[in-house]
């Protein structure tokens, strides 16, 4: 009778761990880290590095990473309406130029699970994606990718990438060296996850990170967890840090319409601006 | 005939005056003196002020509507720096240097180099680097005249300006190796620092 007992049990935790739902987090009991997210205009790397257009650009080849300068205690400092003017802004920036994102993450033996809570405001400049209101990304940067754990998605986010003023429609974001995972969620109906990777361009399948999505949106808040494996295409593991960065493409909005977060570091086990917190 | 004229004008100037006193002379002399000296620095203070630098449509209708969108212009406390506090001088031997070198810009007004808001942007990179290289040559001094610094806490600045400001000291910058654009729009085109590569 005990044997059958344990068997069970051990047949039951095995089931649990075949199953997504019963390996997700009590979330109630993870800290929630408040990230701003803001409309970033026309400021790909090749802006943040220059000089004439940003001086902090001296900051950054000093090793300083963009929210060391702008993220003062949570609250972001940056020149919000030189963002929004027609220098930085040539088709016009959304309403809302920054919400804040929750964050909280958590892992186990096998996964990193991300939560993200927030408020998709409306207002969008160009809503050009009729299918998904909203998509959520979180994209990692693996130790290759230069200044990865500086910039976050500004690695990926060049001049001459789709939807930039006078680029190339079919190029799209790429890392110059090194690669990042990104994985997405859509709220479009039948929509799957995106367990994507940026390297020499982005590629929206194909990752190894065996991503899942879920979101929903209660009252005016989306949701969105996703779950992936720790050994994806970048590798993660106890006791280290990786970049990350998150963007959300609010109200139908499409390409660099984004509102993203400057890249942060996701502990897992370690130190981190966000820190995963061990299941 | 003419150098005979010269030598009399030049030997009766170098004539002891057999008619006025050394005192009449010299007092005479003296009080011309500071009329003159007091006359040429209202005339070249007058120079100095936001009128006389508007009073052409030059610099009214493109350099002064851009200043004046800017804290140089409207803040908080009510101080206030005109054109000639970053663009002249303040003590004497540049001062001057820098208005004989302005005369140029008569020559300018005269030609009408910039007298279209097309001709002005056309040439506003070029303009704009001889202030910046002016300004970098004298380690900013004009920006110093009021900000320092010694007299800088950067605990009480954003944290963006006060890593910024550490670094700058460290490098031994001045204020114009950063602050480009601040009181006037930047220039289109304008080149990236060589020491900074």
């Amino acid at each position: 009778m005990h044997k059958n007992l344990v068997s069970l049990a051990v047949a039951g935790a095995f089931l649990a761990m075949g199953s997504q739902a019963f390996a997700a987090p009590d979330w109630g009991k993870v800290p929630t880290k408040n990230i701003e997210v803001f409309h970033p205009g026309v400021t790909p790397i090749e802006w943040a590095t220059k000089k004439s257009d940003h001086s902090g650009s001296s900051g950054l080849k000093k090793g300083e990473t963009c929210a060391g300068c702008h993220d003062e205690k949570g609250k972001l400092s940056i020149d919000l309406k030189r963002l929004a003017s027609k220098e930085l802004e040539p088709k016009g920036a959304p309403k809302t130029m920054t919400f804040p994102v929750g964050v909280q993450a958590a892992y186990d033996a096998t996964n990193l699970y991300v939560r993200l809570t927030f408020k998709a405001p409306a207002g969008a400049a160009d809503p050009q994606d009729k299918e998904n209101e909203v998509k959520a990304t979180v994209m990692f940067a693996n130790d290759k990718v230069p200044q990865g754990a500086q910039v976050g998605c500004w690695a990926t986010c060049h001049t001459d990438a789709r939807t930039m003023p006078g680029a190339d429609d079919k190029k799209t974001k790429y890392v110059k060296e090194g690669a990042m995972d990104l994985m997405q969620w859509k709220s479009g109906k039948g929509a799957k996850a995106v367990d994507g990777t940026v390297a020499d361009k982005r590629n929206m399948e194909g990752g190894t990170a065996g991503v899942k999505a879920d979101g929903a949106k209660a009252g005016d808040t989306y949701t969105v967890t996703f779950t992936r494996k720790l050994a994806g295409g970048v590798a993660m593991a106890e006791g280290k840090a990786v970049p990350f960065g998150v963007a959300i493409h609010a109200d139908g909005a499409a390409g660099r319409f984004h509102h993203i977060s400057f890249g942060y570091s996701l502990g897992i086990g370690a130190d981190g601006d966000v820190k995963a917190v061990k299941q | 005939m003419g150098d005979g004229n010269k030598a009399g004008l030049w030997a009766a100037l170098k004539r002891p005056s057999a008619k006025y006193s050394l005192l009449t002379l010299l007092v005479v002399g003296f009080f011309s003196g500071i009329v003159f000296w007091g006359g040429f620095n209202t005339a070249m203070e007058a120079t100095n002020t936001l009128e006389f630098c508007i009073s052409c449509h030059e610099m009214r209708d493109t350099v002064y509507q851009e200043y004046k969108q800017t804290i140089h212009y409207s803040n908080r406390t009510g101080v206030r720096a005109v054109c000639s506090d970053c663009h002249v001088p303040k003590d004497w031997v540049h001062k001057m240097a820098r208005k004989i070198q302005a005369s140029q810009e008569i020559y300018g007004k005269i030609m009408g180099t910039i007298d279209t808001p097309e001709k002005f942007e056309a040439k506003r990179l070029e303009l704009a680097e001889h202030e910046w290289a002016r300004m970098k040559k004298a380690e900013s001094r004009e920006c110093r005249n009021c900000h320092s610094f010694e007299g800088m806490n950067i605990e009480k600045q954003k944290t963006r300006a006060s890593k910024m400001h550490k670094i700058a000291q460290d490098e031994k910058k001045t204020c114009i190796d950063c602050h480009k654009g601040i009181a006037h729009k930047k220039p289109k085109g304008m080149k990236e620092d060589d020491e900074d590569e």
